[in-house]
């Protein structure tokens, strides 16, 4: 059976959802305003007649119109980077600042760990974990070619991320990525509730020890690319006597509110603060954010 | 601190920021001023600078960017790195055409006349660095790494996310 079956109830115009997450994705990329600046990157793209579209609910994300957008020499020089539309969005949430101590607890390889730097202007510092050794490789040569002066590398097993204190924290959990089959298919080939439930265990530890390293009042986004209750609503309930949910509202971003009955029960009302992304909403793959606020 | 330390034990130790802004200036005529609010490591062979931080004290695996390698005689940068401080360089530049900078970034060896000392140099194209470039007798060879030149990215293709 097909695994995304068991959405049919929480998905709206679920038909729809099924037609859109098999075709394939739109390419987008992120504007680096660590080496460029929109204005004159946007210049440069026009002269060279390049066919692109901003989005609509961020002005430094381009849908771009070309086969291989990794060839462009833009891309070389580290002036764009290319990135998933909705993989621009838990930064936006985790809205870090400069100066600030910032964790990214899942780091590789790096679009995340750059945004976030960008946006804090390579000032304060970003602590990239990444545990294992061959996804340290793309996340540092994200880094390097991005331009990123603020971010430090660690490999941790996140669950056990020593005891320092951080302003911070994204979590964009490992998960069974239902939300990714538009990028290559072969994600639901291995999709399934039992796979999900074995994803939990490790998601809600990591979630878990985000939070103890938070600072009081820090603020703590927990992310995923699937639709799974089991990898997301259902993990953040398990924390929410710990921290409070903020709603998540970007314009411009269609989104559906996190779901608060499933299979049965009934979850705290506070899920629906958090967000599922869902590709027929927006033309983009399919996420879940949810931000926290550490008691 | 002696350098040999972090080679035999392969972790990072401080370096005194004027140690490495003395020798961009000297290669690069690079104010030692661009060099100040960083952070410089050392580890084996390797530099990394940060920008100036409190780093909590635990076990890394980067600090920053690697910005050069003492390995060999003469020091060499990265071309990351120079994309980050060669555009203050004063001497050792070289300034391509369109042709050129699109062969430079194929990684191919470049016949050109330059008033380079033999060596390392920032490569420049339209006002904005390339990369690095190894310049002698005539010739320059590209030195950008392989996944980040023009014809070489889609095989790598490590650099996307979902």
């Amino acid at each position: 059976m097909d695994p995304l079956q068991r959405y049919r109830e929480i998905i709206p115009n679920f038909d729809q959802f099924q037609r859109v997450q098999s075709l394939p994705l739109p390419p987008t990329a992120r504007i680096n305003t660590l080496k460029m600046d929109e204005q004159r990157l946007l210049e440069r793209l026009d002269l060279e007649g390049m066919s692109y579209k901003t989005f609509r609910w961020y002005p430094l994300g381009l849908k771009l119109d070309v086969e291989s957008p990794g060839k462009l020499l833009v891309n070389l020089l580290g002036y764009i980077h290319i990135q998933e539309e909705l993989s621009m969005v838990p930064p936006l949430v985790l809205g870090p600042r400069p100066g600030e101590r910032v964790l990214d607890l899942c780091a590789s390889p790096g679009s995340k760990t750059c945004q976030i730097s960008q946006m804090m202007e390579n000032k304060g510092l970003v602590i990239a974990n990444e545990p294992s050794l061959a996804r340290v490789t793309p996340l540092r040569s994200n880094c390097e070619r991005l331009g990123v002066m603020n971010v430090a590398i660690t490999r941790y097993d996140g669950r056990n991320f020593p005891n320092v204190p951080f302003d911070r924290i994204l979590v964009d959990a490992p998960c069974s990525s239902e939300g990714r089959e538009r990028k290559g298919p072969g994600v639901m080939a291995r999709s399934s509730c039992k796979r999900s439930l074995d994803l939990q265990a490790l998601q809600i530890d990591l979630l878990k020890n985000a939070l103890r390293l938070a600072r009081s009042g820090g603020v703590v986004v927990y992310s995923t690319c699937t639709y799974a209750p089991e990898e997301n609503e259902l993990v953040v309930e398990s924390v929410l006597d710990r921290a409070r949910l903020e709603k998540i509202s970007i314009p411009g971003l269609k989104d559906c509110p996190g779901i608060t009955d499933w299979n049965g029960v009934h979850l705290d009302d506070d899920l629906q603060l958090s967000r599922r992304y869902y590709p027929h909403l927006n033309n983009t793959g399919g996420f879940y954010v949810a931000k926290l606020v550490k008691n | 601190m002696s350098p040999s330390s972090s080679r035999i034990r392969n972790i990072f130790e401080p370096l005194e920021p004027s140690y490495v802004a003395d020798l961009w200036n000297s290669q690069f005529g690079i104010a030692q001023s661009v060099f100040m609010g960083y952070l410089f490591f050392r580890k084996a062979q390797s530099v990394w600078a940060i920008n100036d931080n409190c780093l909590p004290r635990i076990s890394y695996e980067a600090i920053g960017m690697r910005i050069m390698n003492l390995k060999d005689r003469p020091w060499k940068p990265t071309t990351s790195a120079l994309q980050v401080f060669g555009r203050h360089a004063t001497k050792n530049v070289i300034h391509l055409d369109s042709i050129n900078a699109m062969i430079f970034l194929e990684g191919k060896t470049l016949v050109i006349e330059s008033n380079c000392e033999p060596g390392y140099v920032v490569v420049f194209y339209r006002g904005e660095v390339l990369g690095c470039g190894l310049y002698s007798h005539g010739k320059l060879v590209s030195q950008i790494p392989k996944e980040r030149r023009m014809a070489s990215v889609v095989e790598n293709g490590a650099c996307e996310d979902q």
